[in-house]
């Protein structure tokens, strides 16, 4: 708050040049010539430079994927717009874009592959021609689905979400020096997975990992596309090797959208069946999500889609169900995951189509929802994709959003009409997120990165202070704020003699990250075990400063208790590292310093969850949404710290709203994106998102830590959901459903004007 | 991005400014706070060889009153007709308008003059000043000439600026006593350019209005007799609207989808009940 | 050819940053944030977007917020610059920095000090702790953690506590116009312009069998001339070009073969987009096609005019069937605004028909008829060619292949 922050591209360093791109203007090209003029020669470099460079590759394990490589310059083709394909050095970013001008391109375009609902046509242009389709994975889970199709109630929806861009408002940045006097590669970068960037960059660098440290600084947002290795990462780690001197890229917000961060485009041909009163019998469910033209590291191509499979169901239990799933490729930017990752478009799906079947059974919304949801006495749970639920009162979630948002009262006035003619619409939505899944989940799907036990340093100082060393990175989840709550609920240190050092892999243990909400689960887990084996040393030294017996003593408020007295953890760290005379003898080696990891009981992951409820107001001559109210009811398992919680979700939900109203990033049939600024792709200003209230449950988790879940990305999966099913209540009078994301005033109006013309049909029919 | 390089001079007042475009070199880009010119420069969309910034002519920095016109000097920004710094040409008409163009920090430099020279159809000031009746006042180095603003506006982003000329100020008559200003922007957030836009100056006590619908791919269309919006006159109040007639007219502007059609003849509408409801009281109740 | 890589060049420019006079050399194209950031270290001014649009780069100009991206350095001569840093010691700042902490108003911190700018300037402006006010007042700040509601409260709680204490609102008087921008004190010297030499252009062919353009125009028009004159004249393509508004023909290798461009104007965008065109005429139905594709460096366009003469009402008399369709790609494609560019497109045939009919009926043409003359300089467009800009990736559309 004083701009003292320290983000990459504050990073000075003596020497330093910055890198602009060249890219590809177009989106599927042969590349038949890259011309530079003969003077600027060793300022632009192209991919034969990149001796030894090899090309990206997030593989899958799952049976049938077909891995692409991405080359970090583009070689011999162009698989979308804004793919790399001269890297330009100068003094500063203006003198380097103005030598990237000058490079020519001599390209032999193709025809874009822009609709992944076409990609699988027979004639497409093949985005990989060695595979002979454009399908990186598809897969089949069909649990009795044949035992439904005589279900009375049959409803089928297409629903489709549109291409996002997280558009964190820091985009990536990266900084690279060779550290001679350590002979270490050392990468600054704003990323929320260091080790596996330094992974990653190792493989396609050719260089050993203890070679490279990779620093992440202040992050200024990441969403889950700080967690990808980029391909600008790969080029400016060869870049500086070859040019001795620092070098630096800070992605600007135009290559940023139009380039490097797309997320979320998925569609669905979803069929429920249903009994009379509303009890789902089955789903059906073709989902395709359109993946872009590479596989990203470390999370592959098929993340979504073949997530889309094993989550659909939600939190809902019926007998039935069948998923396939396709992840085609398309000259489009890779599909990175974004907060919510998979469940925002399945949440969207399944809880439109839940509203549907509502309206076919005449129930009101929230009856089928709680016929359908699994209840608390099934818990533990098995979901028909095996999902095992851990905890958690579904319908008493439900229950009391619709209290607190007092459903009668929204019913009455959406009876009673508005005097400004605009039409009243209420929402539910409900999902789970599972969260902190580890090895059992990932080995399965053999991406790159499996998590395994998380690791956390623990270290008193000699003065009696801690120093917490976690290998994923915080920004903006405030772990500065609530691991060193863990750590002093333990030790007893006060915080503000805590300090955390995260994002650097040469100061951190091994992490894989944080992703997948998992920080507070297991780093907090792991926090929680160094601090407890400290304890263990510390109480060692202490009873022998004290001299009783270790069976004698206890730790207590940052003491350590014995019969006869007690001494404070400062007093045994200053024996230990300046009195280490008065140690006992066969003291513990390893001192005041552990370095543990930690895994829950049970590794398949949390279920937190929550039901959202809206009020919205919709004009629907115009098309505009005004949101009344916003209920959120959310069960986190125990929260460690409530207002850190709630910021979590706020920031969800915003992005929800986003994802709900008004983010699209467009492109052409050329395979153009449309929208290059900020102007165009339009993100949530303070004026558009509501304040809400939040409700708190706290089911304990019966496998981690503290009972604690993750809830990190929980906010952004509900509201695009709960919004639709909103504004589709408003508008059912009129004969209008919305199913597409966002939901624009464009797309009502266009939809309000279809319904009138083909009541009016209907009428000159009759 | 950042922009190509270019040549910059700030000459000290409007002779300076106008010799300077006089005898170009190369392309050359009047700027005045850069508002819409600056992304375009920094998306090296635009690539200029000089621009002459004139953000400091005082000679564009002021207003005049000239009998009932009120004379804007280009280099007016938004700010300063959103504080009441520049006057108004009725009770908050101009103040209004300028509060709802983009943020406060871009107001702070967006300039009343800039807005018209890149003639964005999403943007306000075309037109709010067209149902305002505004003039354009031009200047270059042969002389002075003014405009209508419907004849300076030639479509998207495309002026009637001369090579060498520059506008110097608005002129706005000041609005009758018992007429009304409606203006309706409809966008989906915050300070983004409209996707419609409706604009009226009603006089019910005259009978008499116009009406102007912008954010078009085009200039925007001006109904210089409103009455042809309600069934050949303007009567005491909005509810004789026949949306046909508007429809028709941005059918034969070439705004195809229906939808859009829609929208634009919707916000034109509640423009002009708008303009009705503003209009003083003691006019309504006299009709 | 030039080298593009210069010493930074530029006047001196004298400004106070943070209540300190500085002096410089600024290069002309330097934007405020970047003469903040790179210049003189205060990275405190963070760059979100160089569109205008995040407000991460906010700062105080003459005490009042603006853009330092959209703000170029060498226009704040003479002004006072305060960034985030400078209002360390800032009473009304130190109140927003502890109700942000309060208040849990921010995560990752990258917005928070163009959002403490904006804030400052709202609790300073606003009568009442007005919640719509103060959500309409942040719409140019854009914050992609908090979901705004703890900014919000902290702001409320700031305007409470102060008007509370009586403190009053405050506009502060200031001089019209753009903030920041003051007199030059030396007069402004025509600058020289840079030199160019003239560069070999490179064109091949072009064959695009399958083009479907985005865009069509179809305008149907008679004029009162045989259809065979018609006809003829459409063979003719350097007349066809004359009637085309800012287009250019170099060279006619062959007869199905055009080499040049077309000058298209777009608001202050001028494009030049430069290539070869493929004509191809079916006598028989009296109709034909001429294809072409360029480039302007970083933006390509195809388009197409298909026309089609028929008899008209009289033996004296055609009628025209005219259709005209383009495509875009690159910058200018990704640009957002596709219905400007149609608007000109459109604007560009209307001007065609009219040309056409003049010059069928032996009119002169008018010379600004459309043309995209205002504001592009032939200069320019030479120096643009000049400096090698046109890249020719449009050149290898496959001829007769299954592109489209």
């Amino acid at each position: 708050m004083r701009g003292r922050g320290q983000y990459v591209a504050d990073v000075r360093l003596p020497g330093m040049q910055d890198v602009a791109f060249v890219r590809s203007p177009l989106a599927h090209a042969r590349i038949r010539g890259i011309s530079v003029p003969p003077e600027l020669r060793d300022r632009v470099f192209i991919a034969s430079d990149l001796d030894g460079v090899k090309p990206i590759r997030a593989v899958s394990g799952l049976a049938g994927f077909k891995p692409s490589e991405q080359p970090p310059l583009a070689r011999d083709k162009v698989r979308q717009v804004g793919e790399l394909v001269a890297m330009c050095v100068a003094p500063t970013r203006a003198e380097a874009e103005d030598i990237a001008a000058l490079v020519e391109l001599d390209l032999e375009e193709l025809p874009a592959v822009y609709d992944m609902r076409r990609a699988r046509d027979e004639k497409a242009s093949l985005v990989h021609e060695e595979w002979g389709d454009n399908v990186f994975l598809e897969t089949l889970v069909d649990v009795d689905i044949a035992s439904a199709f005589d279900a009375p109630i049959k409803v089928s929806r297409t629903i489709s979400t549109a291409r996002q861009c997280m558009a964190p408002i820091e985009g990536r940045g990266v900084v690279v020096h060779l550290d001679r006097r350590l002979d270490q590669l050392t990468v600054t970068t704003s990323c929320q997975m260091p080790h596996i960037v330094r992974s990653g960059l190792s493989e396609c660098l050719g260089i050993a990992e203890e070679r490279i440290r990779v620093v992440s600084p202040d992050v200024g947002g990441g969403f889950g596309y700080k967690g990808i290795l980029l391909a600008e990462e790969v080029c400016l780690g060869w870049l500086a090797l070859r040019c001795g001197h620092p070098v630096r890229w800070i992605e600007d917000r135009r290559e940023h959208l139009t380039a490097n961060a797309d997320c979320r485009e998925h569609h669905y041909e979803i069929t429920v069946y249903a009994e009379r009163d509303g009890t789902i019998r089955g789903v059906d469910c073709e989902a395709i999500v359109d993946s872009g033209a590479y596989s990203a590291y470390p999370f592959s191509a098929c993340l979504e889609a073949a997530q889309v499979a094993s989550i659909l169901p939600g939190p809902y239990d019926f007998p039935a169900y069948r998923c396939r799933t396709w992840s085609v490729a398309t000259n489009k930017p890779p599909i990175l995951p974004y907060r919510g990752v998979a469940r925002t478009g399945v949440c969207f799906a399944m809880e439109l189509a839940l509203d549907a079947v509502a309206a076919e059974a005449g129930v009101t919304p929230e009856q089928v929802r709680l016929k359908n949801l699994v209840r608390p006495d099934q818990m533990p749970f098995d979901n028909i994709t095996n999902k095992h639920f851990d905890s958690g009162d579904y319908p008493e979630a439900l229950t009391r959003a619709l209290r607190m948002i007092d459903v009668d009262g929204v019913r009455a006035r959406q009876a009673a009409g508005e005097p400004d003619g605009r039409r009243i619409g209420f929402g539910l939505s409900i999902y789970c997120e599972q969260s902190a899944h580890g090895t059992s989940v990932y080995s399965g799907w053999g991406i790159p990165m499996v998590p395994g036990h998380e690791q956390a340093g623990a270290r008193l100082t000699p003065d009696g202070g801690l120093e917490l060393r976690i290998g994923a990175h915080s920004h903006g989840q405030s772990l500065e704020t609530t691991l060193p709550q863990v750590a002093n609920e333990i030790l007893g240190i006060p915080t503000d003699r805590i300090r955390l050092v995260h994002g650097d892999t040469a100061m951190t243990p091994y992490s894989t990250g944080a992703w997948g909400s998992r920080m507070m689960v297991m780093t907090g887990g792991a926090v929680a075990t160094a601090c407890e084996e400290l304890v263990e040393r510390a109480m060692a030294i202490g009873a022998h400063l004290l001299q009783a017996d270790v069976s004698d003593v206890r730790f207590e408020m940052g003491r350590v208790v014995g019969p006869n007295g007690d001494v404070a953890l400062s007093e045994i760290a200053r024996v230990w590292y300046r009195r280490p005379q008065d140690l006992p003898l066969g003291a513990h080696g390893g001192g005041l310093e552990v370095t543990a990891g930690y895994k829950p009981k049970r590794d398949s992951g949390t279920f937190s969850y929550a039901a959202h409820a809206v009020v919205v107001a919709v004009d629907s001559e115009i098309g505009s949404i005004e949101i009344l109210d916003y209920v959120i009811v959310e069960d986190g398992g125990v929260l460690v710290n409530p207002m850190v919680v709630d910021g979590q979700i706020l920031g969800g939900l915003a992005q929800g709203i986003g994802t709900a109203l008004l983010e699209e990033m467009p492109y052409d049939q050329a395979g153009q994106p449309l929208a290059s600024t900020l102007g165009d792709y339009l993100l949530p200003g303070a004026a558009e998102v509501p304040a809400p209230r939040i409700g708190h449950m706290e089911t304990p988790s019966p496998y981690t830590r503290f009972g604690v879940k993750g809830i990190g990305e929980g906010g952004a999966i509900a509201p695009p959901a709960a919004l639709a099913n909103a504004v589709n209540d408003a508008l059912r009078p009129l004969g209008v459903e919305m199913l597409v994301s966002p939901v624009t005033p464009d797309r009502i109006v266009a939809a309000v004007l279809a319904a009138r013309s083909s009541t009016l049909q209907r009428r000159d029919a009759a | 991005m950042k922009a190509a390089r270019f040549d910059l001079v700030r000459p000290r007042d409007l002779a300076e400014a106008l010799d300077l475009l006089a005898a170009p070199a190369g392309v050359v880009k009047v700027m005045a706070g850069g508002q819409s010119l600056g992304p375009m420069l920094n998306l090296r969309l635009v690539e200029p060889d000089l621009i002459v910034d004139i953000s400091a002519v005082p000679d564009l920095r002021r207003f005049e009153r000239e009998g009932g016109t009120i004379v804007i000097g280009a280099g007016c920004t938004h700010a300063d007709l959103e504080d009441g710094r520049a006057p108004d040409v009725g009770r908050d008409m101009l103040a209004r308008v300028a509060s709802g163009i983009a943020y406060r920090a871009v107001r702070n430099r967006g300039t009343v003059g800039g807005s018209l020279a890149h003639a964005d159809p999403a943007a306000d000031w075309p037109t709010a000043l067209l149902a305002l009746g505004a003039e354009i006042e031009l200047a270059s180095k042969v002389g002075r000439r003014r405009l209508p603003l419907g004849e300076f506006l030639t479509g998207a982003l495309s002026t009637a600026l001369a090579p060498g000329e520059l506008i110097v100020a608005v002129r706005v008559a000041a609005a009758s006593a018992s007429a009304g200003f409606g203006y309706v922007k409809h966008a989906r957030k915050v300070g983004e350019f409209a996707h419609a836009l409706g604009a009226a100056v009603i006089d019910p006590e005259a009978g008499a209005g116009h009406a102007v619908v912008g954010a078009l791919d085009r200039a925007p269309i001006v109904f210089e007799d409103a009455g042809v919006l309600f069934g050949g006159r303007v009567g005491p109040d909005a509810r004789s609207f026949d949306r046909t007639v508007a429809d028709a007219a941005l059918k034969a502007a070439g705004v195809e989808n229906e939808a859009s059609r829609h929208v634009h003849v919707e916000i034109l509408r509640r423009a002009l009940v708008q303009a009705f409801e503003r209009a003083p009281a003691p006019a309504r109740a006299a009709a | 050819m030039n080298a593009p890589v210069r010493t930074p060049s530029g006047a001196a420019l004298d400004l106070t940053v943070n209540g300190r006079a500085v002096s410089r050399a600024v290069e002309p194209r330097t934007h405020l944030a970047d003469f903040l950031r790179e210049e003189l270290n205060l990275t405190g001014t963070h760059l979100g977007c160089e569109h205008g649009v995040c407000g991460a780069c906010t700062v105080l100009v003459d005490g009042e917020p603006a853009r330092s991206c959209l703000t170029f350095a060498a226009v704040c001569s003479g002004a006072s610059v305060t960034t985030i840093e400078g209002l360390d010691d800032d009473q009304l700042t130190s109140e927003l920095r502890a109700a942000f902490t309060r208040e849990h108003a921010l995560q990752c911190g990258f917005c928070t000090p163009g959002m403490l700018v904006a804030a400052r300037d709202l609790v300073l402006r606003l009568p009442e702790p007005d919640e719509r006010r103060i959500r309409v007042g942040l719409a140019g700040n854009l914050c992609r953690c908090t979901g705004y509601l703890g900014i919000v409260r902290a702001i409320q709680s700031v305007i409470e506590e102060r008007r509370a204490r009586g403190v009053a609102p405050l506009l502060v008087e200031r001089s019209l116009g753009p903030v920041g921008a003051h007199v030059a004190s030396a007069p402004a010297a025509a600058p020289t312009l840079r030199d160019a030499a003239p560069a070999e252009r490179t064109s091949a062919a072009v064959g695009v069998s399958e083009f479907v353009p985005a865009h069509t125009f179809e305008q149907r028009f008679t004029v009162a001339f045989p259809p065979e004159q018609v006809f003829g004249l459409f063979g003719d393509v350097r007349a066809v070009a004359d009637c085309l508004p800012g287009a250019f023909i170099e060279a006619t290798p062959s007869p199905e073969r055009v080499e040049g461009g077309i000058r298209v104007k777009l608001g202050p965008i001028t494009a030049a987009f430069r290539g070869a065109a493929s004509v191809s005429r079916d006598e028989a139905e009296r109709a034909g096609r001429i294809l072409g594709a360029g480039a302007d460096g970083r933006s390509g366009a195809q388009g197409e005019i298909r026309y089609r003469v028929a008899e008209g009402a009289t033996p004296d008399a055609s009628e025209v069937i005219l259709t005209v369709g383009y495509t875009l790609k690159g910058p200018l494609a990704q640009f957002g605004r596709p219905g400007l560019v149609r608007d000109v497109a459109g604007r560009l045939t209307a001007a065609f028909v009219r040309n056409l009919e003049d010059r069928l009926a032996g009119r002169a043409l008018p010379q600004d008829r459309g043309a995209p003359s205002a504001g592009l300089n032939p200069i320019r467009l030479v120096t643009g060619l000049l400096l090698g800009r046109i890249s020719s990736w449009f050149k290898r559309i496959r001829p007769g292949g299954a592109s489209r």
